[in-house]
């Protein structure tokens, strides 16, 4: 089993290859489905982290919390079984992390292919951390790496490691090191804008003006949200830079309102949505929310755009058939095509990062369920069950993963899939709805 | 065995020195990339419940208060039984009007035209189903469906302003049809001019 699963990944490692040198060539999603299917995943050991320096209240936190931020984005990831600490039979604390200074047996009994170990001393409010990936079977280290950051921020530290690994293994590093922006209700009336990273660590709340806030949006250097927002009465856009502080506010010119806004991939530019006399339309925008000029001039709903990754086309929601439906507009030509055909309400469209696929949120049996469908169009795949709702999907950075929002466990929460639907993990769980997630592009 | 997994983590190898080829590893964790916490002067740039008191003049009414204004005091949205200006209600992703709703209207449009310093804000609303972009758009249909209506009967459009609030401020929070149907409305805010005699 374990060498099948070692030549699965290993040959999922030249397609990927094999992919990315010829893009042109590779079959759209085929990535997403072989990762993950059956239920394979490749085991590995991550142990406590060794304390290297001085004992203080903080080691013992440290020397966990590390390895539990790399266990939670592992098993995330749906690629790897981590096995449970229970049964490491070393001590971490006396046993050594560099090669030759431990015995591979120790791991190699309990199962191990692949083991994690590292060190950590803090000096003041600084931790400096070293973390390896060893191959139990050969005895060998594959990874090795320092980093050093505030005590506070270990857990980005682990992230970085983690998207190492998952380098190691697919050739394409993970996307761990990220935030997603999303709106929560916080279990009272109003819809705030936040920001986290996927494990919920380092939750920093964007508005706090106790009115709705909606459709956050990265900038694509990862240093701003864009968000719709009722704080100043008529709703309208917002550009929130989230390491000043700094905000400025759209204004629509000719009393229109702006309802949603997203980036353009070079992040010079805005698509956003304008509501003027009762009809929507699509409007490109500079990034202080000046017009640059109007892009659909039709007397009906014209919503949720969404850029493809070349910035030369945008996927958007129309009513103009008589029901929401999926339509792509080529830029240069001015031109639009219909894209979706089945189903009676197809909304909230992303355009995945390789530029094949678009997801989308799909009207099934009275419930909204996530659904994939070819730029060219074609048969959809449906990637959530109809027992409960899925909505408002975003594709990761590398476009392996997809996050969204379900009430699948009574209240809307954020969950994280594989691209293929493999997978599916709840990542929030606050005590209120948590909608609309925007995934944040890789960080420093 | 032990061979064929050699080989496998010689792919891999391989894949590592490719990637790390690629992009230089970078083995700090930068400080300082936490963001900065707002002021509270940031947070609070306007005080977002001044919007109808800006207009002037207004007298609070039955439905005299904007619905997102009701919702931040805690209050419901609903329309009462003694506002002289009713609901108009809308089937699922429809904005079209019904017979019902053009009755209501002409009755709206009554006591409009016998208090013509009125004016009115129409709110259009939408139940939960439905991704939230696409029912503010939604709504807004709905109160220009309305505000249009209006006007054929004679309502000046000046006096007749829209907003949408899309799904977001529910009258009904229970997910069923009979809720639902009580959230696709449009709602009619007196701002201004109602007559006192």
């Amino acid at each position: 089993m374990t060498l099948k699963w070692l030549l699965a990944i290993c040959s999922l490692l030249l397609l990927m290859a094999f992919g990315t040198a010829h893009a042109a060539s590779a079959p759209p999603g085929v990535t997403g489905e072989i990762v993950g299917q059956g239920g394979q995943r490749f085991p590995i050991a991550v142990s406590p982290l060794k304390n290297l320096g001085n004992n203080t209240a903080e080691s013992a936190r440290l020397s966990t919390g590390i390895a539990d931020a790399m266990v939670h984005d592992l098993e995330l990831s749906g690629w790897f079984k981590v096995l449970d600490r229970s049964a490491y039979m070393e001590n971490a604390q006396t046993s050594g992390i560099t090669l030759g200074t431990f015995d591979f047996k120790d791991w190699a009994t309990i199962g191990a292919e692949g083991l994690v170990k590292g060190g950590f001393s803090v000096q003041g409010d600084e931790v400096a951390v070293e973390l390896r990936l060893f191959d139990v079977y050969q005895n060998k280290e594959r990874i090795g790496k320092r980093y050093t950051g505030r005590v506070r921020d270990y857990r980005r530290i682990a992230h970085k490691f983690v998207d190492e690994i998952i380098n190691q293994f697919t050739g394409v590093p993970g996307v761990f090191n990220t935030r997603i922006a999303y709106v929560s209700n916080s279990g009272g009336r109003f819809k705030e804008i936040f920001v986290s990273h996927l494990d919920g660590s380092e939750k920093f709340q964007v508005t706090d003006n106790h009115t709705i806030n909606l459709s956050p949006a990265w900038s694509p250097d990862g240093r701003s949200v864009l968000y719709s927002s009722f704080k100043d009465r008529n709703q309208t856009l917002f550009l929130f830079e989230l390491y000043s502080g700094k905000e400025i506010k759209f204004t629509p010119r000719g009393g229109g309102r702006y309802l949603s806004g997203k980036f353009s991939p070079d992040g010079q530019t805005i698509v956003a949505t304008m509501e003027l006399g009762g009809n929507t339309n699509l409007y490109l925008l500079d990034r202080s929310g000046n017009v640059i000029r109007q892009l659909t001039k039709n007397p009906g709903i014209e919503v949720s755009p969404a850029w493809s990754p070349d910035g030369k086309q945008i996927v958007f929601v129309s009513d103009r058939s008589g029901s929401p439906q999926l339509y792509i507009l080529d830029l240069a030509s001015g031109n639009s095509r219909r894209l979706t055909y089945s189903g009676s309400y197809n909304t909230s469209p992303e355009w995945s990062p390789k530029g094949d696929r678009i997801v989308y949120t799909g009207r099934v049996a009275n419930r909204f369920a996530i659904f994939t469908i070819s730029v060219d169009g074609g048969e959809p795949r449906k990637l959530t069950a109809e027992s409960f709702d899925s909505e408002d999907p975003t594709w990761s950075p590398d476009g392996r993963f997809i996050a969204f929002a379900s009430n699948r466990a009574g209240k809307y929460h954020l969950y994280v899939m594989q691209a293929g639907g493999d997978n599916q993990r709840r990542l929030t769980g606050s005590g209120g709805d948590d909608t609309k997630p925007h995934w944040s592009p890789r960080l420093d | 065995m032990k061979i064929r997994i050699r080989v496998a983590w010689h792919v891999c190898g391989l894949m590592v020195f490719c990637s790390l080829a690629a992009c230089a590893p970078s083995a700090t964790n930068k400080p300082g990339a936490t963001p900065a916490p707002r002021s509270d002067s940031d947070a609070s740039t306007t005080d977002s419940r001044t919007g109808e008191g800006q207009r002037g003049g207004t007298k609070e009414s039955e439905t005299g208060s904007s619905s997102l204004k009701q919702m931040q005091e805690g209050k419901s949205s609903a329309t009462p039984a003694s506002s002289p200006m009713k609901d108009v209600f809308y089937e699922f992703d429809r904005y079209d009007l019904s017979a019902d709703a053009r009755a209501t209207l002409r009755a709206n449009a009554d006591w409009l035209k016998s208090n013509p310093s009125a004016r009115v804000e129409i709110e259009g609303h939408c139940d939960e189903r439905g991704t939230n972009e696409y029912n503010l758009a939604l709504g807004a249909k709905r109160a220009q469906a309305a505000r249009e209506f209006l006007t054929t009967l004679g309502i000046p459009a000046d006096r007749l302003s829209t907003i949408s609030y899309g799904e977001e401020i529910p009258v009904c929070r229970e997910q069923t049809e009979d809720c639902w149907k009580k959230n696709r409305r449009a709602r009619f805010v007196i701002l201004q001019g109602r007559s006192t005699s």
